[in-house]
């Protein structure tokens, strides 16, 4: 006999990650999922981004990457709150982890959360985990082939941060092709071109984080 | 990579499913996924092999549809299948191209019971 079926294989995880967003929406908390590749400078601009909004929003973060098990306390420097997720050697977050750790947060009081996912091109892309928007960013060192080779995280993420420019010089890096190649697996790509080590270009970031902040906190009820 | 966690997921919608129609045994699943999406067959045939053992879905084989990639060339207008995902369009060389098709998530599609 045969059953149709016709499920996502993830659909318990999207289960999850609705209950978060449930949570997130209740408690007008802006959720970031930020993905990567090791090394990209996800935990740096995490800093920066919070060094620049924390006056006006109220900022936690969760830590996923496991490359660096310092990350938490990097950012935990910056005087916000942050949980580390143990991932157990996982190669992405997915909803549960994240609503594991939400118990550690006054989700009331905070505007903006962050997530850091694990250092990863692939499968990060493919769990939701009840995030506003999925933001990736590609460092020029990589290449500019990085979406040819993983374009389902260009596809399904909002926003992509070109980082690292200030190295444009000293290595091989197309920026037009890396921006045509990524349009291609999304028109609506939003697309920052910044160095976290000069700073060029993050205030193009901020001013366009903190106008999602805002746009969203006037459709709270 | 992940391939356990997707032949849980897979396990309990075969439990699910078993609460509601009482079958002795599966013989065989219809997956479809897009060919650029993460998924390794392989490694998902060996996972949902070890997590089968002692239930109703052991020795179950898996059968993949494998969904293509896709190009949308908006200069010439047309929907190319091809190898890879690219940013030029491989039948007139246009440089602005939409991916249409090829990241589909996996999906079970069908359950073979007795
Ligand atoms: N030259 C340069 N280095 C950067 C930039 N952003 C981050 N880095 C460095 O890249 C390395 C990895 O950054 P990190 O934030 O830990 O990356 P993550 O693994 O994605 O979290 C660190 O040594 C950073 O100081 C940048 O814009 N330019
Ligand atoms: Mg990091
Ligand atoms: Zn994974
Ligand atoms: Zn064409």
């Amino acid at each position: 006999m045969k059953i149709d079926v016709v499920k996502n294989v993830l659909d318990a995880n999207d289960r999850i990650a609705e209950e978060n967003k449930a949570l997130f929406e209740k408690s007008g908390t802006w959720v970031i999922n930020l993905m990567s590749s090791p090394g990209a400078g996800k935990t740096t601009l995490v800093e920066k981004t919070i060094e620049a909004l924390k006056d006006k929003y109220s900022i936690a973060v969760i830590e996923g990457d496991i490359e660096d098990t310092c990350d938490a306390e990097r950012v935990a420097r910056h005087g916000v709150p942050v949980v580390q997720i143990n991932t157990g050697g996982a190669c992405h977050i997915d909803g549960n982890m994240v609503r594991e750790a939400l118990p550690n947060f006054d989700l009331q009081g905070i505007d903006l959360l962050i997530v850091e996912n694990v250092g990863n091109l692939v499968c990060p892309a493919e769990f939701r985990i009840g995030e506003n928007i999925k933001a990736m960013i590609l460092s020029t060192p990589e290449g500019a082939d990085k979406p040819a080779k993983y374009p389902l995280m260009f596809q399904e993420s909002a926003v992509m941060i070109i980082n690292k420019t200030d190295l444009i010089p000293y290595v091989d890096f197309d920026m037009e092709q890396a921006k045509r190649s990524a349009l291609g697996c999304n028109r609506d790509l939003v697309i920052f071109e910044v160095s976290c080590k000069t700073s060029e270009g993050l205030t193009g970031w901020f001013q366009w984080l903190e106008d999602q902040i805002e746009s969203y906190k006037k459709q709270d009820p | 990579m992940h391939e356990l966690s997707l032949a849980r997921s897979i396990m309990d919608i075969i439990e699910e499913y078993d609460l509601r129609h009482h079958f002795k045994k599966v013989n065989s699943l219809k997956l479809s996924f897009g060919k650029l999406s993460s998924v390794e067959p392989s490694a998902l045939e060996f996972a949902f092999e070890v997590l089968s053992k002692g239930t109703k879905a052991e020795g179950a084989s898996l059968e993949f549809e494998v969904l293509p990639v896709i190009l949308y060339c908006t200069v010439c207008g047309e929907n190319v299948s091809a190898e890879h995902y690219q940013a030029t369009c491989p039948l007139c060389e246009g440089g602005e191209v939409c991916l249409a098709g090829g990241t589909e998530e996996l999906k079970l599609l069908e359950l073979d019971v007795d």
